[in-house]
C-alpha cells in the first residue's frame, strides 16, 4: 500500500485522504461547466478551445518508444492552450492548503503542473481537462465558499484574521457572502473581472465540520506536535538528509 | 499614551462606523488612527464603503484591522473596554504601548516644506509612504 502521510491524529487521516486517489471525496455541491468556465475566465462558455498547434493525429510526429506508450490528455490530442486555476486557503482550518493541493494533485490528476507557494498554489494543464479538473477541485471537499478562494491574482489574504462575517479577506471581493440567502455568490472571475450573472457557490461549512475536515495542524485545533508519529518521521527525515548531505563513510 | 484595539476579526464598514461614533465622542480619547489591510480604489456607484462620523461621510480605504487611540488617563481603558465588548462579540484585544509616532520626522519636513507647517495633531496620523495629495485635502488659503 502506498504511504501518502504519516501521523495518527484526524488532520493526518485528512491528509491521506486527499492524496490516495483511490479515496472517494465527499461532493458538497453542484457547479455547472459554464459556471466553472466564467469563474476560470480563460474563454467566454460555449466559445471553441483555441488550439496552439493541430490535433496530434493531423501532425507528422517522429517514432517513438515513449510516444507510443504514453496516452495523451483530451486536451493534447487536440492541442489545447494550457491554463490555469489558482486556488488561496485561509490558515483558519481551511480543507485543504498549498503543499496538501500539489501532493494530491500529482496523486489524483494526470498530466498537470501543480506549483506551490506559501499562501496560493496554482495547477496548470490544457484547457479542457483544466476545466474538468476544476469543477471536481470546487464540488469537492477541497474547497470551502469562506475558507478558501479561487484567486488568479491578488491572492493576498491566507494569513489575515477573517472577515466579521466568517469570509477570508480578499481585497478585490471576489467572493460575497449573501446575507439573504446565506450563500456565497462568485460575482467576479479568478482575475477580479466581473461576472455578468453571480455564480452561487453554497453555503460554507460551519466551524465544526471545518475542524472535522481540515488538513492543516494548529494550536487551537490539532497541533503537530501532539502527533507523535508525524513528528518521529519528520525527525527521521531531517537525520538521513543531513547523514546523506555529510557524505559519512 | 497609546492603546491599540486589536479585534479577532476584521472589521466591515458598519461595525467600524458604529465602533468609531462612540469611541469619538468619549472625552479620554484624544486621537484615532485606523489600520487595516487596503482596500482597492473605490468603483464607481457602489457605497458599501462610505461611513458617517459625527455627521461626516468618509471613503474607509482600508478594512478595519486595528484601531490605535491617544488617550490622556488609564481609566478611559475599562471605558474603552466596555464599548467594544458590545460592538466586538468575537473577541478582542487591548494593548498599551506607544503606537501613534509623536516626533517630527525629516519626511514630514520635506512633505510639509518645514517642519513649523505640520500641526502638532497631524504627526503620525498619515501614511509615511503615501502620497499627501491621496490621504489628505488641502484647502488653499486666497490671498
Amino acid at each position: 500500500m502506498a504511504q501518502y502521510y504519516p501521523g495518527t491524529t484526524k488532520v493526518a487521516q485528512n491528509r491521506r485522504n486527499f492524496s490516495d486517489p483511490d479515496y472517494e471525496l465527499e461532493k458538497l455541491r453542484e457547479i455547472s461547466d459554464e459556471d466553472v468556465v466564467n469563474i476560470l475566465g480563460h474563454r467566454a462558455p460555449g466559445e471553441e478551445y483555441p488550439s496552439v498547434h493541430p490535433p496530434l493525429e493531423e501532425m507528422d510526429e517522429p517514432d517513438d518508444a515513449i510516444r507510443e506508450m504514453v496516452v495523451p490528455l483530451d486536451g493534447a490530442k487536440a492541442g489545447d492552450r494550457v491554463r490555469y486555476i489558482q486556488f488561496t486557503d485561509s490558515m483558519y482550518f481551511a480543507p485543504a492548503q498549498p503543499f496538501l493541493r500539489s501532493r494530491s494533485y500529482l496523486c489524483r490528476f494526470r498530466g498537470a503542473d501543480a506549483g506551490t507557494l506559501s499562501g496560493r498554489q496554482i495547477i496548470e494543464t490544457r484547457e479542457r481537462d483544466l476545466e474538468k479538473y476544476s469543477k471536481y477541485l470546487l464540488e469537492t471537499e477541497y474547497f470551502d465558499p469562506a475558507r478558501s478562494g479561487i484567486r488568479g491574482k491578488t491572492v493576498h489574504g491566507h494569513s489575515l484574521r477573517l472577515d466579521e462575517d466568517g469570509m477570508m479577506f480578499d481585497m478585490l471581493r471576489r467572493l460575497i457572502l449573501n446575507k439573504d440567502t446565506g450563500k456565497v455568490e462568485a460575482v467576479k472571475n479568478q482575475i477580479g473581472d466581473e461576472l455578468d450573472e453571480p455564480v452561487v457557490l453554497g453555503e460554507p461549512l460551519d466551524e465544526a465540520t471545518l475542524k472535522e475536515k481540515t488538513t492543516i495542524y494548529r494550536k487551537d485545533g490539532e497541533a503537530y506536535r501532539d502527533d507523535k508519529d508525524a513528528v518521529e518521521i519528520l525527525h527521521r527525515i531531517h537525520v538521513v538528509r543531513s547523514e546523506a548531505g555529510y557524505s559519512p563513510e | 499614551m497609546d492603546i491599540e484595539i486589536f479585534p479577532h476579526r476584521l472589521l466591515n464598514p458598519e461595525t467600524t462606523e458604529q465602533l468609531l461614533n462612540e469611541l469619538e465622542v468619549m472625552d479620554g480619547v484624544k486621537r484615532m488612527v485606523v489600520h487595516g489591510p487596503r482596500l482597492p480604489p473605490e468603483e464607481a456607484g457602489s457605497s458599501d464603503r462610505t461611513i458617517t462620523i459625527q455627521g461626516e461621510k468618509l471613503q474607509l480605504q482600508v478594512q478595519t484591522g486595528r484601531i490605535l487611540l491617544e488617550i490622556d488617563e488609564e481609566e478611559t481603558i475599562d471605558e474603552v473596554r466596555a464599548i467594544c465588548e458590545n460592538y466586538l462579540p468575537f473577541g478582542f484585544n487591548i494593548y498599551v504601548g506607544t503606537f501613534i509616532r509623536k516626533e517630527k520626522t525629516v519626511t514630514d519636513d520635506i512633505k510639509y516644506a518645514g517642519l513649523d507647517q505640520i500641526p502638532e495633531e497631524m504627526i503620525g496620523l498619515t501614511d509615511q509612504n503615501a502620497k499627501l495629495s491621496e490621504r489628505a485635502t488641502v484647502i488653499k488659503r486666497k490671498d
